[in-house]
């Protein structure tokens, strides 16, 4: 639906009507860089603050592989061995692996698509903060001698208080719950930028293949990281508040934190791969010079690969007593995504046997990508197995698997990376000779390493051990292991220096050095901090093959839309999802510290509850409620039309379904969904095998519960109609219907609080699973109760305008989701009353 | 709805019918095999077996469907989504008829 406003003066945020289109776009100088929203600082800052973790987490490695040089070493104790592996793997994991990957996606994709910044470039640093202090939060347990020594898995009853009753296991689920915000935020934003910000004429199926793996990534975070922060919030509030989520003794179960975990941490694996294989199917054709072959094929695998690897979880459990029938399910899943995984390998291979490959050092790092993760993928084939599973589990066989996937998978393509997309950073090439050199010193480390290890799993070396008897036929296989993380680590170390060495004395790199077809080449590195001048029409999936003009122009010569600035504001072009139609300006934000200062807000609280320091949350988060509030509160920017150029005549942040803030917000319903259907998953769970301790629970109020039903259903009854009476211009109908709204999850939170009344939730994990349900709405709820209450008042002070119906349009959508959220949680209430919980 | 819209659709749809199917089966085998014993094997043939037929019907249903005026490059996408994903389908629901109880 598409709603035409009425025309006005333009009554928006005006922010650099004084300054040149330059001026408006120039990054803040100084301590003020630290403010700037631009995707390209907060795409680089991801990047370099995740590969500082990557050789924190190296220097870990080597410590473990020093330990196990020879048997019965004593260089690290036992608890300290316990601490160095479980931080190594948290670290890989958790703050180098996806953060990086997101920060060159967060860097290339608007580049790629040809916008000018990505389309929520607070939202963007906000994200980046968070991981930021999320991860000083976990690497600080080091100061304080609690670093988390229970595995990067963190499997309860370990991780319980009665096991680790220290802070290490705390400073886990604090810091990496917090640092997932950055995750879950840049998903958002980048399902949104691809779908909604492209260059005219770029319909998803003239898309770059790196949009669509990073893309269906995207998707795969939004839902995959939900059930581990519902599992860390579970089991923090067992650990701070005693609920008994995972005690057997109260009707909870280990195994739930299990499949929490791995329900994220398999699909984890893939959201790793699969944007290194998208940087793999963009490089390769630029040495091939020819187009990726079976861009179709490809398109379908990472399609399904996204859907599959959610169907894999339990893999990571075959040791734990599942039912065959359970366990042949998941291995026969786990075997079907080694199709997806294979048509792209052949993808790779057939675009290589079409042209004559340069080999140039990023060529060399992608044929080490293939070779090292076809391997890795053989042996999950063979994990997948369950008698194989059974016979290898916990063993050296594993680690080596692991390894082969997520160094070959991901650090491969990585460092290729770095050297193919160097220009973009410091405007200058990296060497090729010392870059041949770090292949050479990584492929060789790393194989002399790894490939070993599968011997020594095989001869009976399990995992985790911090030492190991003479004679067991280990000791020269770890030796040689070890000597060759210490080549790899060589490799890494002499990237390191040629990455910085580039940046003063290597060559100035041309405009697309590597002779690329993708639009991030259009401009001489280093590109300027708009990206494009005016943003030009694409004809295919390689504009610089099939458009010559766009290199025979000098770069902002380059016709297109959106030429020159309207209104003294920064703005892109959006576009409709599947076409690429320009359909709307899209008006962006300028430099502000508001997010990191709700960041901060959110850090102090999260810190604070570290150190039981609760008046400290309180204030951490009236900061980052301020914070929000200040951010959210700027004039409305849509109800005009502006000239677009080339014959566009375009509304600005248009009211429609197809919209960046409608397709964000459909985007973070999905995230929230997910948390929501983990909570549900642990109620069913623990209500199915636990039978026994289902029947002694007391039974939830039933009229209360048949009330929330009702109430859910008005939320979104009141918030469509809100939506109808603002978009239908009727300015104190909307205000009324938006005070209903609020009205209605007031009562709505009233009336589940109600029926959970009898229920107590330190009694048993189901309780506790029931009122976890409850306080996950009633959050939500009260969070549109804000967001009506703050659309109110910003109508009542003119920063809504008549003719403005962006905020409560996507009001309506939130009060949708809630409603169906209340409602659900009722039913389940009204199951429970009616039937007995047992 | 455009025909690009509708072979964007038709890539999708089978991951979709797949992540139904794959809860269906993960539903009833935990129904069957859990403590709390909801239903019987026999039940949980049945139902799997009828999950599966239209699982695989609705995905073959991409693979089979006439394609006009649509971007060629994406054509084998829709094609080779609905073989992966029906062949996905029958991998899961084979471990049902392979086991004549939940232990094997």
């Amino acid at each position: 639906m598409s709603v035409s406003e009425t025309p006005t003066t333009y009554s928006g945020a005006r922010k650099g009507e004084d300054k040149s289109f330059e001026g408006v776009w120039d990054t803040p100088k100084g301590i003020h860089v630290l403010s700037s929203v631009s995707h390209r600082v907060v795409g680089r800052r991801f990047i370099y603050t995740g590969f500082v973790f990557f050789l924190i987490a190296g220097v870990l490695a080597l410590l473990v592989r020093t330990q196990l040089i020879v048997p019965g070493n004593t260089f690290l104790d036992l608890e300290t061995y316990n601490q160095v592996f479980t931080m190594h793997g948290t670290l890989m994991m958790f703050l180098f692996a996806i953060p990086i990957l997101e920060g060159f996606a967060v860097y290339l994709i608007p580049l790629m698509l040809g916008a000018r910044d990505l389309i929520f470039p607070r939202l963007g640093q906000f994200g980046y903060y968070c991981y930021l202090f999320g991860g000083i939060i976990v690497l600080s347990s080091f100061v304080f001698d609690a670093a988390p020594d229970g595995g990067w898995f963190m499997y309860v009853p370990l991780s319980t208080k009665a096991h680790t009753p220290g802070l290490s296991a705390d400073f886990w689920l604090i810091g990496i719950t917090f640092a997932e915000i950055a995750s879950v935020t840049a998903a958002v934003e980048l399902i949104t930028a691809i779908l909604t910000a492209r260059a005219p004429g770029m319909s998803l199926t003239k898309m770059p293949i790196f949009a669509w793996y990073i893309l269906i990534t995207a998707f795969m975070i939004a839902i995959g990281f939900p059930p581990l922060i519902i599992g860390s919030i579970l089991l923090e509030a067992e650990r701070l508040l005693g609920l008994p989520f995972f005690d057997p003794m109260l009707g909870g179960d280990p195994l739930l934190w299990q499949h929490l975990f791995w329900l994220f941490g398999h699909p984890e694996v893939y959201i790793i791969f699969l944007p290194a294989a998208g940087m793999v199917a963009t490089m390769l054709p630029t040495f091939v010079g020819k187009p990726l072959f079976g861009y179709g094929f490809a398109v379908a695998a990472v399609v399904s690969m996204g859907f599959i690897s959610f169907g894999l979880w339990a893999h990571h459990m075959f040791a734990t007593g599942l039912p065959i029938l359970s366990l042949s399910l998941f291995s026969a899943a786990s075997t079907m995504v080694a199709v997806p995984t294979a048509i792209q390998v052949f993808c790779f291979i057939a675009t290589l046997a079409s042209g004559r490959p340069k080999l140039t050092t990023p060529m060399l790092f992608i044929l080490g990508f293939l070779s090292i993760f076809v391997l890795g993928g053989l042996t999950g084939v063979m994990l997948a197995s369950v008698p194989f599973n059974w016979q290898a589990h916990d063993s050296y066989f594993v680690v080596a698997h692991l390894h082969y996937v997520l160094i070959g998978g991901m650090v491969f393509p990585l460092i290729g990376a770095f050297y193919y997309w160097a220009p973009h950073f410091t405007g200058r090439m990296m060497s090729e000779r010392l870059g041949r050199w770090v292949f050479g010193l990584m492929f060789v480390g790393f194989n002399t390493t790894f490939l070993l290890m599968h011997i020594t799993g095989l001869r009976g070396m399990p995992r985790r051990v911090a030492t190991y008897a003479e004679g067991l036929g280990w000791d020269r296989l770890n030796m040689l292991s070890s000597i060759g993380s210490y080549i790899l680590a060589a490799g890494i170390a002499l990237f390191v220096f040629d990455f910085f060495r580039s940046r003063r004395h290597g060559p100035p790199a041309p405009r697309n050095p590597w002779g690329a077809g993708t639009l991030e080449w259009l401009y001489p590195p280093v590109a300027p901090g708009f990206n494009f001048h005016a943003i030009p029409p694409v004809e295919s999936r390689e504009p610089l093959w099939d458009q010559p003009h766009l290199l025979e122009t000098e770069a902002h010569k380059v016709e297109g839309v959106m030429h020159g600035i309207r209104d003294g504001r920064r703005e892109t072009v959006g576009c409709d999802p599947v076409s690429g139609k320009p359909l709307y300006i899209l008006r962006l934000p300028h430099p502000t510290w508001l997010p990191m200062i709700a960041a901060a807000g959110l850090a102090l609280l999260f810190g604070a509850t570290l150190a039981s320091a609760y008046w400290l949350c309180a204030v951490g988060a009236v900061i980052a409620l301020v914070a929000f509030t200040l951010w959210g509160w700027e004039p409305s920017d849509s109800g005009v039309t502006r000239d677009a150029g080339m014959g566009h005549e375009l509304p600005v942040n248009v009211v429609d379904r197809r919209s960046h803030m409608h397709v964000a917000l459909v985007g973070t319903m999905l995230v929230l969904m997910a948390l929501f259907a983990s909570l549900i998953f642990g109620l069913l769970y623990l209500w199915n095998i636990r039978p026994e301790a289902a029947e002694t629970l007391t039974r939830p109020a039933l009229l209360p519960a048949a009330v929330a039903v009702v109430l859910g259903l008005a939320v979104a009854l009141f918030g469509q109609l809100t939506r109808r009476a603002a978009v239908r211009d009727r300015f104190a109908g909307a205000t009324v219907l938006s005070l209903l709204t609020v009205l209605t999850s007031l009562l709505a939170v009233a009336a589940l609080g109600l029926s959970l009344m009898p229920i107590d939730p330190w009694a048993s994990a189901l309780g506790a699973t029931l009122w976890a349900i409850g306080g996950f709405v009633a959050f939500n709820l009260a969070v549109l109760t804000y967001w009506g209450l703050f659309n109110a008042a910003r109508r009542l002070t003119r920063r809504i305008g008549p003719g403005q119906s962006m905020p409560d349009f996507n009001l309506a959508t939130f009060a949708k989701g809630c409603g169906l959220m209340v409602a659900v949680a009722g039913a389940f209430f009204i199951a429970g009353a009616v039937g007995g919980v047992g | 709805m455009t025909a690009l819209t509708r072979q964007i659709v038709a890539i999708a749809r089978p991951g979709v019918v797949w992540a139904v199917h794959f809860i269906a089966i993960y539903a009833l085998i935990s129904a069957a095999c859990a403590a709390r014993a909801l239903i019987g094997h026999p039940t949980l043939l049945i139902a799997g077996a009828v999950v599966t037929v239209l699982g695989v019907a609705l995905c073959l249903w991409s693979v089979a469907a006439p394609r006009t005026g649509e971007d060629g490059d994406l054509r084998p996408a829709a094609f080779w989504s609905g073989l992966i994903f029906a062949l996905a389908i029958l991998a899961n629901a084979s471990a049902l008829f392979f086991f004549q109880s939940c232990g094997g």
